[in-house]
């Protein structure tokens, strides 16, 4: 049987943060805020150039080559935009990008691509980045998006 | 359960001493922003877990904030290695790990890993402090076994799987019911929604 040993730690942190001065909650996340605004253009434009480098090597217009590109890749150019999504609150496009990392998991496990649904996925990504669509129609698409990311090979 | 960020909640970030690993640079630029607008007056910057292995190996840290998915050494075999390998004094710190997709395989993987929290991207700044006091209120002792040191990884006692016998000492004598039965006594367990209303 395993022997485990259990044990309090020091915690600096917690000892440092109850030290007197600093500032409220409240004041912390205003600062915060006003911190990330200079990013804003600089993120955008980050999320546009993943965008459209998923488009050059993974959509349609790369059916050629796109084959031989790798899983690893293609997912890490999801979660860029996933990591700069924040400043597009309500546009659902963090959460596309999210099942677009879902469905590249499957794919990787799998072994195998599936075009339909990634093509599905970098329309729907432009779609929410781009068009005036109300709430509930950024959510269809999304609810879309998890039903096509979450069906297995196998399924199809 | 922990509780929610208020807004008067005071905290002080001036002297501890932080240290952000990502090798994306406009996430890393975004967290640092982040904290630096939380009054973090000692933030230290990695672009990589084998950089951020370096300091940890030559300075002393109170947290350590890190992304799970970079190339090379990920940020799961960054808290594990952190947790064993690093200065005597960082092998206990504070790690929140942040990841842009956190399916429960990924937090298992954290929470195994030896990190105390998980935080899916994209960064909001409330939870991000939200986490942040969350993990200096800590008070989940460490366990340290062949296979894990890290915080205990059980957040509530609620006792071992039905029919299993508890290994810990402080383990309820009753073991946990199956899922959907009633309580069985005022001392029985609580249903999630009594605890929501209590906290």
């Amino acid at each position: 049987m395993t022997v485990a040993r259990k044990f309090r730690a020091p915690n600096r942190l917690s000892m440092l943060a109850r030290a007197n001065g600093g500032m409220m909650a409240k004041d912390a996340l205003a600062a915060a805020d006003a911190a990330l605004e200079p990013l804003r253009a600089e993120s955008l434009a980050v999320l546009d150039a993943a965008l459209a480098e998923i488009e050059s090597r993974f959509g349609k217009a790369a059916a050629a080559t796109r084959g031989d590109g790798a899983f690893q890749d293609l997912y890490t150019l999801a979660l860029r935009i996933i990591d700069v999504s924040g400043f597009l609150p309500g546009s659902c496009v963090d959460q596309a990008a999210i099942s677009f990392c879902a469905l590249v998991d499957t794919c990787s496990e799998a072994g195998a691509w599936r075009w339909e649904a990634i093509d599905v996925h970098i329309n729907s990504l432009r779609l929410l980045r781009t068009a005036d669509l109300n709430p509930d129609q950024r959510r269809a698409v999304i609810d879309g998006l998890n039903k096509v990311s979450q069906r297995r090979i196998e399924d199809l | 359960m922990r509780e929610p960020l208020h807004a008067s909640t005071r905290i002080n970030l001036e002297k501890v001493e932080v240290l952000l690993v990502d090798d994306s640079a406009p996430s890393l630029n975004l967290l640092s922003q982040v904290l630096l607008g939380f009054g973090v007056g000692n933030l230290t910057r990695a672009d990589s877990a084998k950089s951020a292995q370096t300091l940890l190996r030559e300075r002393t840290f109170d947290l350590v904030i890190s992304a799970t998915n970079m190339a090379g050494v990920d940020g799961y075999e960054l808290v594990k290695w952190l947790r064993r390998g690093a200065l005597e004094a960082n092998r206990y710190l504070a790690v929140i790990l942040v990841s842009g997709h956190t399916p429960p395989s990924h937090v298992f993987k954290a929470r195994d890993a030896g990190a105390n929290f998980t935080i899916a991207k994209p960064i909001t700044p409330k939870i991000v402090l939200e986490r942040i006091l969350w993990a200096a209120k800590e008070d989940r002792q460490f366990i340290e076994c062949e296979t894990y040191l890290g915080p205990d990884r059980r957040f509530k006692n609620d006792g071992p799987p039905n029919g299993a016998k508890g290994r810990r000492r402080e383990d309820p004598p009753q073991a946990l019911r199956p899922p959907g039965a009633q309580s069985a006594s005022s001392g029985a367990l609580e249903s999630p929604d009594s605890e929501k209303a209590k906290s």
